[in-house]
């Protein structure tokens, strides 16, 4: 596993350099998100070659051959995905782009959508060709409102230029592209939920079976995709998938979008090939740890996914490596903790993030999540009790496989894997009344004063 | 209905196998077992949600548990419902419950059937481990005129949020903010208006939803809990009359798939002043001095005998006439139509009702031929002058869940309807043309030749002439006269002509409307020329007034025909019946209802109506008039007011018999509670009348005279309680087979065929009795 940079090497020359930027390569170029622009570097060339030079079926193949799997945190092949689709339905068949970006700590299809909008547009429109779709949705957070405003100017310029509509380039391919707002919920980044809001309905996950690929938006079928896995297929349509699959390891192939934040000196987005070690993101990409303190815990894919120690620095960043070690690349939202963070606090505020957002649908959820922050913020305040921390174990136990959705289960990661990494500075809380580290700890003499009165 | 073979599929639960048809989901199957999975979200009723998470079961070589509510069935399943993991999350799901739900058990109405408090003991953690604060709401709060929502005690299980949405398909509860916040509520701009939403009281599982009229009235454990049938509209809905001591204090469904599908309307679940109103007769009145005093039993008896008697010695039985009941039962009807012809000699008897043709004393059944169930499975439902929103709510539904199943609805009513929104059509027309727009959907089919089918086919000579009476009947002619869209008269004739199941339904009363006279006979030919009729999902007939007015029709209150539908004058039945009453019936056919009203008798007994209520002044003094009338109800109506004798009479939650809904389905009713002091069941009031008269009547049951009923009564031959179970059988009835305690079956018909229409059901009569109305006695 850890050798995968090597495997890399070996695997030389590769095509496009050790760096390449499937994604974001044209994303420093001045006004790439007006349609002139883009296409003066290049912009639209893919989409003619995939109609021209692809069948539908061959371009599937090609997706699948390239090895993409799904960015938005589930990691499942694409091409695979696409193939699931009936050959044959009496309903119309629709494309659902996931830009409902809402997981804490990423903010990759935000920066896609806002700088590059027709990049996805583009990606939107070869994918729809691929699956035989004839009207795609691009779903935006509400509160992203630039991105949303710059991927409906997106569809316009590219209606206007002949590239949405129909006989798009002379192929005879027919597409519509609507662009829809969402009203503001974590939870309709969740597929079913999604696709439960499009149709103007409250957003609550959908009982699965059926999946969406058989019974999906209005009863149809319906792939559902997440905007950095479309903003890929340009590239791949542009450089085949072979040049694609060069990249990345055996089993996760290509480049990501890090998108890193937290303690160190550069958040920010860095596209760099799967596989990427954590320590090269932090200190190369990311400058490095901010006043040069030390890294506590790294949460690798989003605030759902488990948070790893700092022992875990040398850890590839592709999805079956830190899978391995008992967390998940998610939406490759790196978020890093300096050793001057109150692990508990971080986990009340991520804790509170999913009892605010829990749609209410089912039980241990709604009412776990309630419970949980209740707890943690007890704790935290130095008020909480021993048993507490294996309540809060017990608890998760309860709801974690048992919800509807996972939502419930994403719930539990940080609670869980906070205490295995740092029961101790829980305890200290318990004992103390305070904090281990961070502004909580100088509270400690008047609190515990307050406690021995 | 046609058999369907369904495949079954076999696993096992807990170590017992059980076999139960593909697509049932694990929960259903266990129950079949007789092993209790607890749920909340979960309802028979609906598709499976999944929410609540309180059914996890343990299925062999899945990772997770699963939710048995969810989880369909597969061959060899190993399913396990007590392992130590299904117990743990069990417990997790109810302590996660609880954290929020208040302990008011001791003041809850729910208290003593509730779920929550029910699954607690029996799956639930002992103690809590919550001890934080719970989330607080402003309690009850209501929701519509007759319920009160107490959000603290929802457990968001989402009943009675789907109920509405996806089973009512109307404005209503939904579920509001998010997360631990959720809570169920109405949206101002989309008030709970719906006449269904005493459902949701019902399904609530715990005491979040509770009924004001029940609001801290009783415990359950106090109730006794009486198996019956709804007393209002003419669907029959299955009932549990929960009675406390002397009161009937609310109605649950008793659901029967086929007439109710497990649901009620407010209108008859709230219905309970019949049995409790302090306005009810306690005793029978005679007037004296002009003005109506208590009197005994057996003064009022005797007085209400000798008068009877007496005109019709001094005048013939012709000076005395009946109006009965649609309300009462099959039963009391029966001895009501006996009592007049056999007792008095009178064919003189009548109620309320449609417009149906009758000539020449042939007595047809106008009856609906397919069935509520049947509706499930047609194709297009037309509704022409109903609405069964407010007339046959349940009726109603039934057609909503057809909609959800592809049924293409048309409403063509004079006013708008609550089914428009959902309809594939709309036609409306000014009010009282209802006729007309059925002749111009005839005219239609005639016309554009769209008929089909053997029943066509057969009687293509007179087609042209049907045809030629309906020249004024075009769509252009209609669409002047009734102010509807000729077009969409042709778009719906040509729908139901290419349908793969029509069902054709009218409201008796649209019979009634100015052009209404021709509008059954219209409709059954439409039925009939397009082959949409003798098979489970196609068919016509009327949608009927009241809880018995199939059964008052059934049972011979019309002037021209005897029970089931034989004509007065048919000499079989004649002799039949001497053999069975001991007497011969009077061959000439007696006045009907408005002719009895309109100073055509002497003596008059009216069980069970009111036709002051619509007569005019004029009218009402002749009533007040006669020389003797003699008026038996629950209460002092604007017609007893004017009556020489008022004897009291009981509702039907306190009195046994059978009501026959509009579908034809005779259904047992039970007693619930005990007579109101004072009053008589109708069927005791008509056989103590009876022996006063001499006729030396003995029956100490009204199963007795049910028994009667089966051997006098060709479409309910061999009737008895035993026969007719729990849900009820659709007439034409035949004995079944003996079962092991000596007891008869009964097997019901769930569809009319035109062939069994034509051999007169039970009359026995040659096949040309069914032609086209127009062509009548031409087929020869």
């Amino acid at each position: 596993m850890a050798d995968s940079t090597e495997t890399q090497t070996e695997r030389a020359p590769l095509p496009l350099g050790p760096n390449p930027r499937f994604i974001t390569e044209n994303f420093e170029v001045p006004g790439i998100d007006q349609i002139e622009v883009y296409r003066a570097h290049g912009g639209y060339e893919a989409l003619a070659k995939a109609l021209k030079s692809f069948q539908p079926d061959e371009l599937v193949e090609e997706v699948k051959k390239s090895g993409l799997r799904g960015r938005g945190g589930a990691g499942f092949a694409t091409g695979l995905k696409w193939s699931f689709l009936p050959k044959e339905s009496p309903k119309p068949r629709y494309l659902c782009v996931n830009g409902d970006e809402s997981e804490p700590g990423t903010f990759k299809d935000r920066m896609i959508m806002e700088v590059s909008p027709h990049l996805l547009v583009e990606g939107v429109i070869i994918a729809s060709y691929a699956t035989k779709v004839h009207h795609a949705f691009i779903y935006v957070r509400g509160e992203l409102l630039k991105a949303g405003l710059q991927v409906e100017r997106a569809v316009r310029e590219a209606v206007e230029a002949g590239f949405i509509g129909k006989d798009i380039l002379g192929s005879g391919f027919d597409l519509a592209i609507t662009v829809h707002h969402g009203a503001g919920a974590y939870i309709c980044g969740e597929e079913s939920a999604l696709l439960e809001s499009l149709e103007g309905k409250r957003g609550y996950p959908r009982l699965k079976p059926p999946f969406p690929a058989v019974v999906g938006l209005y009863s149809g079928p319906t792939v559902i995709n997440n905007v950095e896995t479309l903003a890929a297929l340009p590239a791949i349509a542009r450089y085949g998938a072979d040049a694609y699959a060069a990249y990345g390891t055996e089993k996760s192939k290509g480049t990501r979008v890090y998108c890193l934040s937290g303690h160190v000196n550069r958040p920010g987005n860095y596209e760099a090939p799967l596989g990427l070690s954590l320590r090269t993101l932090i200190e190369d990409l990311g400058g490095g740890m901010r006043d040069g303190r030390a890294v506590k815990a790294i949460i690798p894919g989003g605030s759902s996914s488990p948070m790893l120690g700092a022992d875990k620095l040398d850890l590839p960043l592709d999805y079956e490596a830190v899978a391995a070690a008992g967390s998940m690349l998610g939406s490759a939202g790196v978020i890093v903790v300096d050793d001057q963070t109150c692990i508990v606090g971080a986990t009340l505020r991520m804790s509170e993030f999913y009892r605010d957002e829990s749609c209410g649908k089912c039980t241990p959820c709604r009412e776990g999540t309630f419970w949980l922050v209740q707890l943690v913020e007890r704790l935290e305040a130095g008020e909480g009790r021993e048993s507490d921390i294996d309540l809060l174990l017990d608890i998760c136990d309860n709801m974690f496989g048992k919800c509807f959705c996972p939502l419930g289960d994403a719930a539990t990661s940080c609670i869980v894997s906070s205490i295995k990494l740092f029961r101790d500075e829980y305890i200290h809380h318990v004992r103390e009344h305070a904090c281990l580290v961070g502004p909580g700890a100088t509270r400690a003499h008047a609190t515990a004063e307050a406690h021995a009165r | 209905m046609a058999e369907q073979v369904e495949e079954l599929v076999n696993l096992t639960i807990d170590g017992r196998p059980v076999s139960v048809p593909k697509g049932s989901v694990v929960w259903a199957a266990a129950r079949k077992l007789g092993i209790e999975i607890p749920i909340y979200c979960y309802h028979p009723k609906m598709d499976p949600l999944g929410a609540c998470r309180m059914c996890f079961v343990q299925v062999e070589k899945m990772p997770k548990l699963a939710t048995a509510c969810t989880t369909q069935v597969a061959e060899g399943m190993v399913v396990i419902t007590d392992s130590p993991q299904v117990k743990k999350a069990r417990q997790g799901t109810l302590e996660f419950l609880l954290i929020n739900h208040p302990l008011d058990c001791p003041i809850c109405d729910k208290g003593g059937e509730c779920d929550l408090q029910d699954f607690t003991l029996r799956y639930g953690p002992g103690a809590s481990r919550f001890d934080l604060s719970k989330r607080h709401f402003q309690k009850p709060i209501p929701v519509n005129e007759q319920i009160l929502l107490d959000r603290e005690r929802c457990i968001a299980c989402q009943r009675c949020v789907r109920f509405c949405q996806d089973v009512a398909m109307e404005d209503g509860l939904v579920m509001q903010e998010r997360g631990f916040r959720t809570e169920v509520g109405v949206e101002p701009s989309a008030p709970f208006d719906s006449i269904f939403s005493g459902n949701v009281v019902e399904m609530c599982p715990v005491g979040a939803l509770t009924a004001k009229s029940y609001r801290f009235v009783a415990r359950p454990w106090e109730l006794k809990r009486g198996a019956t049938v709804c007393g209002q509209c003419a669907v029959g809905c299955n009932v549990l009359a929960d009675v406390r001591v002397d009161k009937l204090l609310r109605q649950y469904s008793r659901t029967n798939d086929d007439i109710d599908d497990g649901f009620l309307c407010d209108r008859g679940r709230w219905n309970t002043d019949l049995a409790n109103s302090p306005e009810r007769l306690r005793q029978p009145l005679i007037r004296r001095d002009g003005k109506l005093q208590s009197a005994t039993w057996d003064e009022a008896i005797a007085l209400v005998a000798r008068s009877l008697g007496e005109i019709a010695q001094r005048d013939g039985g012709e000076a005395v006439g009946g109006i009965g009941s649609t309300h009462t039962t099959n039963e009391e009807a029966y001895l009501f139509q006996k009592l007049l012809r056999v007792g008095l000699g009178t064919n003189n008897v009548d109620h309320f009702h449609g417009r149906f043709p009758q000539g020449d004393n042939d007595a047809q059944p106008w009856v609906w031929s397919d069935s509520i169930a049947g509706l499930e499975r047609a194709s297009h439902i037309v509704l022409l002058g109903a609405d069964p929103y407010l007339r046959q709510p349940i009726i109603d539904l039934r057609i909503r869940k057809a909609i959800r199943r592809g049924a293409r609805v048309w409403v063509v009513s004079p006013a708008a309807n609550r089914l428009d929104r959902l309809a594939a059509g709309a036609i409306r027309y000014q009010a009282g043309q209802v006729g007309a727009v059925a002749r111009a959907l005839l005219q239609v089919t005639l016309s554009e030749r769209l008929t089909r089918g053997a029943f066509a086919e057969q009687r293509q000579a007179s087609l042209a002439e049907r045809l030629a009476g309906l020249a004024d009947a075009t769509p252009e002619a209609v669409s002047a006269a009734a102010g509807c869209d000729a077009e969409a008269l042709r778009t719906l004739a040509r729908e139901i002509a290419g349908a793969k199941g029509a069902v054709i339904l009218y409201d008796e009363m649209a019979t009634r409307e100015a052009t209404g006279e021709t509008l059954a006979a219209d409709a059954l030919d439409l039925a009939l020329l397009t082959d949409n009729f003798g098979r489970a999902g196609a068919g016509v007939g009327p949608l009927l007034e009241d809880n018995n007015s199939l059964g008052a029709r059934d049972m011979g209150l019309l002037p021209g025909s005897l029970p089931g539908y034989r004509a007065v004058d048919d000499e079989q039945a004649r002799a039949e019946l001497s053999a069975a009453w001991g007497v011969r019936t009077p061959e000439a056919a007696g006045l009907d209802y408005d002719a009895m009203l309109a100073g055509g008798v002497k003596a008059l007994y009216v069980l069970g109506a009111n036709p002051a209520t619509h007569l005019s002044e004029e009218g009402r003094a002749a009533l007040a008039g006669l020389e003797f009338l003699v008026v038996q109800d629950l209460f002092l109506t604007e017609t007893a007011k004017l009556a020489a004798v008022v004897l009291p009479a009981v509702s039907y939650t306190e009195k046994d018999g059978t009501f026959t809904n509009t579908e034809r389905c005779v259904q047992v009713v039970r007693k619930a509670m005990l007579e109101l002091p004072g009053a008589r069941a109708d069927w005791q009031i008509l056989r103590d009348v009876a022996n006063a008269l001499g006729l030396g009547w003995t029956y100490s049951n009204s199963a007795q005279i049910l028994a009667e009923i089966g051997r006098t009564t060709p479409i309910y031959a061999g009737v008895s309680r035993h026969g007719l179970g729990q849900t009820g059988a659709r007439w034409p009835l035949a004995p079944g087979a003996t079962e092991a305690d000596g007891q008869r079956t009964l097997s019901g018909s769930p569809f009319l065929t035109w062939e069994m229409l034509a051999q007169g059901v039970a009359k026995g009569r040659g096949s040309d009795q069914l032609a086209l109305s127009a062509g009548r006695g031409e087929q020869a």
